[in-house]
């Protein structure tokens, strides 16, 4: 799990061009969206991409990102549940 | 405000080919959404409002050869055209004497995406380069009638035709034209469809606005324009108007890139404004043809807007978007047609697929229903917050009687514009002066521009959304401000040639190799052209009047136009004009191949500028400014002419010297765009000789690279040189007149693209 939450943080800075930071820098366990990093809606989307791009995951409602994207840990447990590739 | 006249109109979309197919397709509920049948995309899940005809059925309806470029959009485009001059009576003849502004955000887009990969490695299909741009586009549909005497392209993603209309009038009240089309045009494109596929708002089942189950918007595509003119050039005519333009408001929601606020503080404001300009009362609206996209943001956000200007007696309200799908940057003028059939034949345009009422939402029209209507509010927002609406009104309203305020803001009586600061970013060193005495000369042909640390203007986790572009637009824009000393601006205007173009590259590069599936929607966002403007409201927390112009190399040009107009009537006191744009490797490739870039020995760049003018209001001496700034100097003059012949030119400038109680005698320099890459400098120096005979001419361009907005430039530097007091031997075209002479007018004559040219009067 350590290593999927390592390649996750990579991931989502490389997807959200999060210039500047390192997987260090983020908490897996603090929030992404709002309080946390800062993310909006349209990171949400990116994330969705990123989830299909490489994990094989398709979510077809935006919605469903609130749950899962709640933490880069929550991230990585739905991916490690989910995954096809 | 007075009411301007509508003298004629033009409309094209999935439900008819001209006004009479539309209005039985309004009046009897015929939808023209359904499957996908002419666009060339894999997504046939989502249906579309397309247009009925291929482009060779367009071609030829309008005798056009098979063989000649054509785009889509621009087919569109003339046939809405055709109708609207026709409808007017406006013969080929009269066109000298007509504007023609016209809205696009596609542009050539439908052929760049088919031609992408042989644009990048082949010599197929160079020709359809040079019609991408949003410019070209306009001046296709436009020279399929005639000569017009001024043209320009508003790209404001889907409030693009809506604010095409709100400059014309602008025009028209400040006495600048008698008549002028106004409108827009957009196809579907394979960019646009994946584009707002990967914002996940396409709804795959026709789309329901204002309903509680929404879940999105159908795309569609169309053409309309609207032929707007005085009362004094309509009776001259003997033409009567069908119905009036009595007000407009254009405001920035400045929240999100693509969301938009939930109280809906844009399309509040700009629906307010209409109704100020109009003089009117909330009460008096009998209709608002709603924005209303059916995704359920844009729904609830607009909601919220008419609740708070509306109150408990919110107008019966339609989106006639289930009927034509979204057609992006045409809809303000297409929904400004239906609104006008709507006022002409007495009837509520119905808001097809609802039924059930949404969470705080409004009760749209679901019954045809025949009703007398005097004044209608038609809606359109764009990405980025661009927010306009426009107020239509009835022939048979009573005119208002004329009193000393009927004119208030529109009066020619000009205020005094100072220049209160400039910055840039390109060549030089950024956000400095230090061209003056040092500067750098590059012998490449392609030089990318230097760029600060933006750190000091934008954080890391905004940064992570914005391309070069933006941040060197944020970055100038907020120096600019800082050194006017004032708090605030009334508008953000800016011109852009190419808006993202590295964005649009990625998203293009994406699409063409990768197909259309998984597109980053981040690429996509910023791929439109309002992009900057709307930024750079966001990041200064301002929501006054928002526009982008992108028309070639008056980009610049036009958008100083349209703050000249509006600081000149006293609409405004302040403005932010900006001229950005940036150039990719991949892109200089693709139009040099196009021939839209110059010989090798000439550079090409980048540029971004920023400038901040004030007018001395109409109640003060001098601008609202800090005491302790000193503006750069003054802006005296300014016109923009499309192909105008020697004798035209001529006339133009004395004109133009006259009106600011000068002579050519008074001018000290004239400011040219030789050492530019769309013309050679001969021609510019015949013209010039002919114009100005032996003035000194100066050049910018060696320095400061050429690019569709390095007219901008050529303000900043001549804004520069009268506030130094000094013109840097480094500018002389002719080195053996570099002299000591201290400047006091400058006149910039900006022609680089050969067709349109614009004069600005700088004094100091």
């Amino acid at each position: 799990m350590d290593e999927l939450i390592y390649t996750l943080k990579q991931q989502i800075i490389e997807a959200l061009n999060l210039e500047d930071m390192t997987p260090e820098d983020i908490d897996e366990n603090a929030a992404l969206f709002g309080e946390g990093l800062g993310l909006d809606s349209i990171d949400a989307l990116e994330l969705i991409v990123l989830m299909e791009k490489n994990y094989g995951i398709k979510l077809q409602d935006p919605n469903q990102g609130k749950e899962i994207f709640k933490s880069v840990a929550v991230m990585a447990d739905f991916i490690s549940k989910n995954r096809t590739k | 405000m007075k009411p301007i006249l509508i003298t004629g109109a033009g409309v094209v979309s999935a439900i008819g080919n001209n006004k009479a197919e539309t209005l039985e397709a309004l009046l009897s509920g015929r939808s023209g959404v359904g499957l996908l049948k002419y666009l060339k995309t894999e997504h046939k899940e989502f249906p579309v409002g397309e247009v009925k005809l291929t482009d060779a059925e367009m071609r030829q309806r309008l005798g056009i050869a098979d063989e000649a470029i054509t785009t889509r959009t621009a087919l569109m485009g003339m046939l809405a055209l055709e109708e609207a001059l026709h409808d007017a009576g406006l013969s080929p003849e009269l066109l000298p004497q007509v504007g023609f502004v016209s809205g696009t955000t596609v542009g050539g887009m439908d052929m760049s995406e088919q031609f992408y990969l042989d644009f990048i490695s082949s010599e197929a299909h160079k020709e359809y380069i040079a019609a991408h741009d949003c410019g070209s586009c306009s001046e296709m549909i436009a020279h399929h009638f005639g000569k017009f005497a001024f043209m320009t392209t508003l790209s404001t993603a889907c409030s693009s035709a809506a604010n095409a209309i709100i400059l014309g009038a602008n025009m028209i009240r400040c006495g600048e034209a008698d008549i002028v089309v106004v409108g827009g045009s957009e196809c579907l494109s394979k960019f646009h469809l994946n584009g707002f596929n990967s914002l996940m708002i396409l709804d795959p089942q026709p789309s329901r606005p204002f309903d509680a189950t929404r879940n999105g918007l159908n795309l569609g595509e169309g053409a309309a324009y609207l032929v707007l003119e005085s009362e004094e050039s309509a009776k001259r005519r003997g033409v009567n108007p069908q119905a009036l333009l009595s007000g407009y408001g254009n405001a920035c929601d400045a929240y999100h890139q693509t969301a938009s606020s939930p109280d809906g503080e844009g399309a509040y404001r700009a629906m307010k404004e209409a109704l100020k300009l109009a003089e009117i009362q909330p009460s008096e609206i009998d209709y608002i043809n709603a924005h209303g996209t059916g995704t359920p943001n844009n729904d609830t956000s607009e909601s919220q807007a008419m609740k708070r200007l509306f109150g408990e007696k919110v107008p019966p309200v339609s989106s006639t978007k289930p009927f034509t799908g979204h057609t992006t940057s045409a809809s303000g003028s297409i929904e400004a047609v239906f609104s006008i059939l709507a006022l002409q034949h007495g009837f509520l345009p119905i808001n097809l697929h609802w039924s059930q009422p949404m969470e705080d939402g409004i009760i749209p029209v679901t019954q045809p229903t025949r009703k007398e209507l005097r004044h209608v509010l038609c809606n359109a927002f764009g990405f980025g917050g661009n927010d306009s609406s426009v107020l239509l009104s009835s022939v048979k309203v009573p005119e208002p009687v004329e009193g000393p305020t009927q004119n208030k803001g529109a009066s020619t009586s000009s205020a005094t514009i100072y220049i209160l600061s400039a910055k840039q970013i390109s060549l030089q060193q950024p956000l400095s002066e230090a061209w003056m005495d040092e500067p750098v000369h590059y012998s490449e042909p392609f030089v990318r521009s230097i760029d600060p640390s933006f750190k000091e203007y934008v954080s890391p986790i905004e940064a992570r959304r914005m391309g070069k572009i933006l941040k060197r637009a944020v970055a100038t824009s907020k120096e600019a401000l800082r050194a006017s000393g004032l708090e605030t601006v009334d508008a953000i205007i800016t011109g852009t040639g190419y808006g993202c173009i590295e964005n649009t590259e990625l998203f293009l590069d994406a699409l063409s190799k990768e197909g259309e599936h998984l597109l980053k929607p981040t690429y996509f966002m910023q791929s439109t052209h309002n992009t900057i403007s709307s930024l750079v409201a966001i990041q200064t927390k301002n929501h006054g009047y928002n526009a982008t112009y992108s028309h070639k190399s008056i980009s610049f040009d036009s958008a100083l136009q349209d703050a000249w107009l509006q600081l000149q009537s006293g609409k405004i006191n302040s403005a932010m004009v900006g001229g950005h744009d940036e150039l990719t490797e991949t892109f200089y490739h693709i139009l040099k191949k196009g021939g839209m870039m110059g010989k090798d020995e000439e550079r090409c760049g980048e540029s971004a500028v920023s400038i901040v003018l004030a007018a001395s209001c109409h109640c003060e001496e001098e601008p609202r400014s800090h005491p302790d700034i000193q503006p750069l100097c003054k802006l005296t003059g300014f016109q923009i002419l499309h192909q105008p012949k020697m004798d035209t030119l001529m006339d133009a400038v004395t004109k133009l010297l006259h009106s600011a109680g000068k002579t050519l005698n008074d001018v000290d320099f004239i400011f040219t765009g030789i050492s530019g890459n769309y013309t050679n400098d001969e021609a510019y120096q015949q013209e010039t000789q002919t114009l100005f005979g032996d003035k000194p001419l100066l050049k910018y361009k060696h320095l400061f690279g050429e690019s569709f907005t390095s007219s901008g430039l050529g303000f900043y530097v001549a804004a520069q040189c009268l506030n130094t007091g000094r013109v840097p031997a480094s500018l002389f075209v002719n080195p053996k007149e570099a002299s000591d002479k201290q400047p006091k007018c400058i006149l910039l004559y900006n022609r680089s693209d050969g067709k349109n040219v614009s004069l600005t009067l700088l004094e100091a």
